[in-house]
């Protein structure tokens, strides 16, 4: 028979071209991932130094092998390859970005903020995943796309973090401010940013309630915790958490009248209230949605109807009758009037 | 500005009115849109203290206070609402019958064999007739005749306490429940919508303005029991299980299987978003708010003409294009020959082993198969193949001619016939519960998630707790009887 040979030729032919085939073969797409994966890891190498020049922080071979999670060989291996591309060099010691290479590297970094804000704004994606998510998201974006969704973002300039996101054609600047540990008790400050290295400890503030814009102070701290107030309610860290929260001080306010701050959850059926505002957890689409129904300063609120299970209640606000759960009726700072109607 | 933007670059007194722009921009402290909003809200509030009078009364009538009281208090608020829905899909059932026996007579019993006879007379070959005048406008005539009248009852009621502004109170008492769940209030509304269609119920999950509770709500409205499934439930609880009891008792326990159904595909809706809440569609509600709109008189013809037209033409157009496709399908898997029997033979007994497995048998999973675009049809095409393979003479007009259902005795008789228990009546009961949606809805998810991917989602879902359930309960079952 023939027959057999030739079905066994056609089939190992069949293979051959499934694996050598120019564009679509396992080959070639094998290919385009170690070209993209080496991409990536350059990319990570440049966004590497742009951090360590905005920081200050001299960038060794050394501090980019740990960055990158990679052997010194294959992190040399890198910078050799940037030095060719002419996008980085050794200068007096140090490793230095080039022009063309801090370009790419503030467009990583714009991508990677820009889409966090995008996740924050547009999606109901959780916290915890957005950093993740934007580290992908990073090397996937060109410019003209980058571009693109700053605008449709409204060109935010600054991502859920609290971080700048830079323009491109400027600098890096890492103002993140004095980190919480270093506050004494009772002095007012206003969180400006959480860092989300590592991810766990960064997954567990967001657990516990924890957003950038909070306002509070220390109310006692000691080797094993550190208590805080901040935004009406109480919260306990360990003090390697709070290094992770940079705050600002604030000007203007004592701690006791943060801690006499009154919360709309807090108002009982029928009391009526004058809103002050809305607290900085509060953000991206919920904000505006609140801030379009009348939730801005000055409104008066009435808490008119509570719901069967006692949540979500109805508030009366500018002529609406509004329901909120207690999570978002929290947000809502008022101080309460006298005298509610029955 | 961006060296690779594709835009020409701009002349440089436009870049420094840019550079300035964001200098000063950058010197606003806080949020820019913020203080839009608020200080539009200020002008507005100045602008009507200086221009408006009011005459002196409360910000809200005592009228609108009362009720709310009443619909939202924690004693009456559930009782009211049941009455009221209980009342509704009386008032659709009940009336649904007049007309569609009426559209049934004119576009079935006399339209029918009117085109046949035109047909005829036009010289068609036999084939060509029975595709098109015995699938094609039979099918057609089918789904207009049990769904049309339901519908147009359903939606202007439904529409006439939306618009009343009953409906966001249900959402509001029912909200505690759905964020347990992991969704949204407004899903409330949804649901109530699936219960008269999946695809209405599904286009109405637009109110949720946050994404990913309205994934939820889509995924889930499935599970609320659309008219189209009501009859077949009404009918085989009445033919198998009201015959297990006395008499007297019949009418109750046919009734309590039917709400029995119907509360655990509610069941169901819950502990879906539940779970997808906590697997793929995990995540913080992203937005809630809902607002109480003032009660207001409906306004009546505005009410009907807008329910008649958004909803209940929307979704019969789309039916009656799925199902006339359907019509010639069915009509060709029972008269192509394959060898010794038909196409449709051919297929139950090859899908018999596994629905004799679930307790189902394969004429059922046969008809659920080509009757996918409106659960309606399903009844019919059942009775249509179970008389084409038992070979039953007196039943219907013919193979690929669907039967008309109108007695529950005579329908008894040719399932019997056919070999049905009532395990199998009861696994029909939950399989019609949970089973893909119909194309029409598929059709509808797929339009509105712009999405593959979520729409095999919500036709697989259902379709394998459905498999899942009704093994399980076949299994116990036998074992049990055995």
């Amino acid at each position: 028979m023939v027959v057999k040979p030739a079905l066994w030729a056609l089939l190992l032919l069949g293979l051959a071209m499934l694996i050598v085939w120019p564009r679509w073969g396992l080959l070639a797409w094998w290919q385009r991932q170690r070209e993209r994966r080496e991409r990536e890891l350059r990319e990570d190498a440049l966004k590497h130094l742009l951090k360590c020049e905005a920081e200050g922080a001299a960038a060794s071979l050394l501090s980019l092998a740990g960055a990158l999670r990679v052997g010194d060989g294959a992190a040399a291996a890198i910078v050799a390859e940037l030095e060719r591309g002419g996008l980085a060099g050794v200068e007096g010691g140090r490793l230095r970005l080039r022009p063309a290479g801090r370009e790419i590297a503030l467009h990583v970094v714009r991508s990677h903020r820009l889409w966090e804000s995008y996740l924050a704004e547009r999606t109901g994606e959780p916290e915890a995943r957005w950093h993740r998510l934007a580290e992908r998201a990073e090397h996937r974006l060109t410019p003209a796309e980058t571009a693109a969704l700053a605008a449709k973002l409204g060109h935010p300039l600054y991502d859920p973090h609290g971080d700048r996101i830079p323009a491109s054609g400027d600098g890096l600047t890492e103002e993140s401010g004095p980190a919480l540990e270093n506050f004494s008790p009772e002095q007012p400050f206003q969180i400006h940013h959480i860092e989300d290295e590592p991810e766990t400890v960064y997954a567990h503030l967001l657990r516990l309630g924890l957003r950038p814009g909070m306002r509070g102070y220390i109310l006692s701290r000691d080797d094993a915790k550190v208590r805080l107030w901040a935004d009406g309610a109480e919260y306990a860290i360990s003090p390697g958490m709070a290094r992770q929260l940079s705050v600002r001080p604030l000007g203007g306010v004592t701690a006791a009248a943060l801690r006499g701050e009154r919360f709309l959850h807090e108002l009982p059926a029928g009391g009526r209230a004058r809103l002050l505002g809305l607290t900085g957890a509060c953000r991206g689409a919920e904000r505006r949605r609140l801030l379009d129904l009348g939730f801005v300063p000055g409104s008066l609120v009435e808490s008119a109807l509570t719901g069967p299970g006692g949540d979500p209640t109805a508030y009366q606000v500018r002529g609406s009758l509004v329901a909120l759960r207690r999570e978002q009726a929290r947000y809502v700072r008022v101080t309460p009037l006298p005298g509610g109607t029955p | 500005m961006n060296p690779s933007s594709p835009a020409p670059a701009p002349a440089p007194a436009v870049e420094e009115i840019l550079a300035q722009a964001r200098r000063l921009r950058e010197g606003i402290p806080g949020d820019i849109h913020e203080h839009l909003v608020e200080s539009l809200y200020a002008d507005a509030g100045r602008i009507a203290e200086r221009s408006v009078s009011r005459p002196d009364r409360p910000a809200r009538p005592t009228f609108d206070r009362t009720l709310d009281r009443i619909v939202t208090s924690r004693v009456w608020g559930l009782p009211v609402m049941l009455l009221l829905f209980a009342f509704m899909f009386w008032l659709t059932i009940a009336g649904a019958n007049v007309p569609s026996q009426w559209l049934a007579g004119v576009l079935v019993e006399s339209g029918h064999p009117w085109l046949r006879g035109l047909a005829d007379a036009a010289g068609f070959p036999w084939w060509l007739r029975g595709l098109l005048v015995d699938g094609v406008y039979l099918s057609t005539a089918w789904v207009i005749s049990v769904m049309l009248p339901p519908m147009a009852i359903f939606f202007p009621l439904f529409t006439l306490l939306e618009d009343f502004g009953y409906i966001p109170r249900v959402a509001f008492n029912l909200d505690a429940l759905f964020k347990r769940a992991g969704a949204h209030g407004k899903q409330a509304m949804s649901t109530m919508m699936g219960f008269g269609c999946n695809a209405a119920g599904v286009v109405s999950t637009r109110i949720i303005d946050s994404p990913r509770e309205r994934l939820i709500a889509i995924l889930t409205n499935n599970f609320a029991l659309c008219n189209g499934r009501w009859p077949t439930q009404i009918l085989i609880a009445t033919i198998f299980l009201g015959r297990l009891v006395p008499a007297h008792l019949a009418g109750l326990v046919s009734a309590g299987a039917v709400a029995g159904v119907a509360l655990l595909g509610l069941g169901c809706t819950f502990l879906v978003a539940w779970l997808l809440s906590r697997t793929v569609l995990k995540g913080q509600v992203s937005t809630f708010s809902l607002e109480l709109p003032p009660y207001r008189p409906p306004r009546l013809w505005q009410t009907l003409y807008t329910s008649v037209l958004d909803r209940t033409l929307l979704v019969l157009w789309r039916a009656v294009v799925f199902a006339a496709p359907a019509g010639a399908v069915i009509w060709l898997v029972a008269n192509v020959r394959l060898g010794e029997g038909s196409v449709a033979e051919f297929l139950i007994s090859g899908m018999n082993p596994f629905g004799l497995a679930l307790g189902l048998n394969g004429v059922i999973l046969l008809a659920y198969l080509i009757a996918i675009p409106a659960n309606e049809i399903v009844i019919p095409t059942i009775l249509m193949l179970t008389a084409l393979v038992a070979r039953l003479a007196g039943v219907g007009e013919g193979a690929g001619v669907m039967v008309q259902s109108d007695s529950p005795a005579f329908v008894g008789e040719v399932l019997r016939a056919g070999g049905w228990t009532v395990l199998t009546a009861v696994n029909l009961m939950l399989f019609s519960l949970l089973h893909n949606p119909c194309s029409t809805t598929l059709y509808t998810i797929y339009k509105e998630t712009g999405s593959a991917r979520w729409t095999t989602l919500a036709a697989l879902l259902p379709l394998g707790m459905g498999v899942a359930l009704t093994f399980g309960v076949a299994t116990v079952w036998r074992l049990l009887a055995s």
